[in-house]
């Protein structure tokens, strides 16, 4: 650290100007917290009525000190953006800590693998799980992901390569799908197996799940390939290559990481997905591999029956559902990320040159 | 080793007019490139000679707005030609472009054998043409040793040096180049220089460059484009290197040569 900051001239700075800072820094936070712990103040009136106009005027009195109304700028500058992302960090993480806290007691090897056939509003946790749910949800989001990928970038595609004047329209229309709420898309879904007599089922969910996916891809999709310079597609007609195969060997192995974060994000919209779900698949307490016949369960709706209940072995349960969720979404994005640097590196290994 | 493959050919360029959308950019352009031999495009910024030198392989009706008038022949036949897939004709006549545009996500052998790939041509060596396409791009020396790695590890001037290989991997009968050292240091630039001269051999090039020492190295004859103010760009002098720069006919020739504009 000394031997870095020696070589950081601009890093080094007086005895007087770390006391300020550290004065500055701990002073705010210490009478806020003097004020909640003494002064039996609610922490976030401490927080928002004590601690952050002592902590912007200490701030700006720094920044002043140091370089004037310049100074000043630039000290609330950093404190907001320090203020702000600590906050909305510290939602972020108990959100998720609620989640691990609550769902790590429902956790337990059997819990992953056992589905809920002989389990009651009461049972212990000692039996039953969340096996079905999960592999009703793998099913799910594996039909939906098998329809709105190839599509969404066929969509990216059109948007970003064809000179067609109905580009704005297709664009306009993704967009406004983007914003389309999911219980409508349920809901249409829903219209259209009433009027054509199509029995719930995995299918049925993976329909609904489609359009909340397809625009999500399109979009990401499409960024990534417009951010591929225009250059190397001119380089590829210039050698002699087909539209097709400029677009199939050039342009698209170099938006691959692009187009990967759009898969990433289409399964991130879909995969927790619950209002769709519940209007448009029955509910099982038991394993169905077959996503196209009969009830089928899912994570959200697995945890959405068991939050409602009165009893706490259900409600723990939910709680654990709702961990395994968050486990599956991090694996699916976890091995997505490692598959796409595999692929990457096999153009790395240095082949022997004849000599 | 340096086999000189190619079948080098004569392009002309007859009556060329170019537009994009309403605005004419270039007016009546007639020039011939004899085969095996180099030519040099020079005038300022904006007078049309990157735009004509894509008129010559086809690149230009990419562009949505453009438009074209006359003929542009390849030993006597019309690349414009109903009959004539532009894809037959950019493998026939290479490019290579102003800024160096190495494919990213291929590795520098990957690069050589791109062209073929994409042309949907066979590969019957693969090392033996990668080794031969480097050489005459004079920079297997530098990447012998490392035909693995990415093609965005080398530097600026080797990653110029490694596009002009993968168009001399085609085999072209005409190599056109749009400033090629423009974003290069003068090492590198040398070295292409030096590079041109040995591919004449073998091909037809045309080098467009703003740098008239460059012009004066490397080409057999010169073209001199200028486009008055809200007029169409043309061709004010053809001749050989030596005329144009020693001898201009035309005093706009003499003042460009000699530096007093553009």
């Amino acid at each position: 650290m000394s031997n870095l900051t020696s070589r950081q001239p601009w890093a080094q700075s007086s005895a007087t100007f770390k006391l300020q800072l550290a004065i500055v820094s701990t002073i705010p936070s210490v009478i806020g917290l003097l004020f909640v712990i003494l002064g039996n103040l609610d922490f976030s009136i401490g927080l928002i009525g004590v601690f952050l106009p002592i902590q912007v005027l200490t701030v700006a009195a720094f920044g002043w000190r140091k370089a004037k109304r310049r100074g000043l700028s630039d000290a609330l500058l950093i404190f907001f953006t320090i203020f702000f992302s600590t906050l909305v960090l510290v939602l972020l993480l108990s959100v998720l800590g609620s989640v691990i806290f609550e769902g790590f007691k429902a956790l337990s090897p059997h819990f992953l693998y056992e589905n809920n056939r002989y389990v009651g509003t009461t049972t212990s946790l000692e039996y039953g799980g969340v096996g079905h749910a999960i592999l009703g949800t793998l099913l799910i989001v594996l039909l939906t992901t098998i329809a709105a990928v190839p599509l969404g970038i066929a969509m990216a595609v059109y948007l970003t390569q064809s000179q067609s004047k109905m580009r704005g329209v297709v664009r306009t229309v993704t967009q406004s799908l983007a914003g389309l709420p999911s219980v409508v898309a349920g809901l249409f879904v829903l219209a259209i197996m009433q009027f054509t007599h199509i029995e719930r089922s995995g299918f049925t969910g993976a329909l609904a799940l489609f359009p909340l996916m397809l625009p999500t891809v399109a979009r990401v999709a499409e960024e990534s390939l417009r951010l591929v310079p225009s250059d190397l597609r001119m380089a590829a007609l210039a050698l002699g290559a087909p539209n097709y195969k400029a677009f199939f060997q050039v342009i698209l192995p170099a938006a691959k990481s692009g187009i990967i974060t759009a898969l990433l994000l289409g399964l991130a919209r879909v995969v927790g997905e619950t209002a769709p779900l519940i209007l448009t698949i029955n509910m099982n307490n038991t394993t169905n591999l077959n996503p196209f016949n009969g009830p089928i369960a899912s994570l959200p709706t697995y945890v959405y029956s068991f939050l409602g209940s009165n009893y706490s072995s259900s409600q723990q349960r939910a709680w654990g559902a709702a961990l395994v969720l968050l486990i599956v979404v991090g694996i699916l994005f976890g091995s997505a990320r490692i598959l796409s640097r595999k692929k990457s590196l096999k153009t790395k290994p240095v082949k022997k040159a004849k000599k | 080793m340096m086999n000189a493959t190619g079948t080098a050919s004569t392009l002309s360029a007859e009556n060329i007019s170019v537009w994009f959308g309403e605005r004419q950019v270039l007016q009546d352009v007639n020039l011939v490139f004899p085969a095996n031999q180099v030519t040099a495009l020079i005038g300022p910024s904006g007078c049309g000679k990157s735009t004509f030198l894509r008129t010559l392989n086809r690149m230009h009706e990419l562009i949505p707005s453009a438009g074209l008038a006359g003929r542009v022949l390849l030993d006597g036949e019309d690349i414009y030609d109903p009959s004539m897939d532009a894809v037959d004709v950019r493998i026939k006549i290479g490019m290579v472009f102003q800024k160096p545009n190495p494919f990213p996500t291929m590795s520098i052998k990957e690069n050589i054998l791109s062209g073929l790939k994409l042309s949907g041509r066979k590969i019957t060596d693969a090392d033996e043409l990668v080794e031969t396409s480097l050489r005459r791009a004079s920079i297997w020396n530098e990447v012998k040793d490392r035909l693995g790695d990415q093609a965005l590890s080398l530097s600026g001037g080797q990653q110029q040096r490694l596009c002009i290989a993968r168009s001399l991997a085609m085999n072209p009968e005409v190599l056109l180049m749009d400033e090629p050292c423009s974003a290069l240091d003068p090492g590198s630039t040398r070295r292409i220089e030096e590079t041109i001269q040995e591919l004449s051999a073998s091909m037809t090039i045309v080098i467009v460059t703003h740098n008239m020492q460059q012009a004066q190295r490397v080409s057999d004859q010169t073209a001199f484009f200028l486009a008055d103010e809200n007029t169409p760009g043309g061709v004010v002098e053809f001749g050989s290197t030596e005329n144009v720069f020693n001898q201009p006919i035309d005093p706009r020739t003499n003042d460009y040569v000699n530096g007093h504009f553009g």
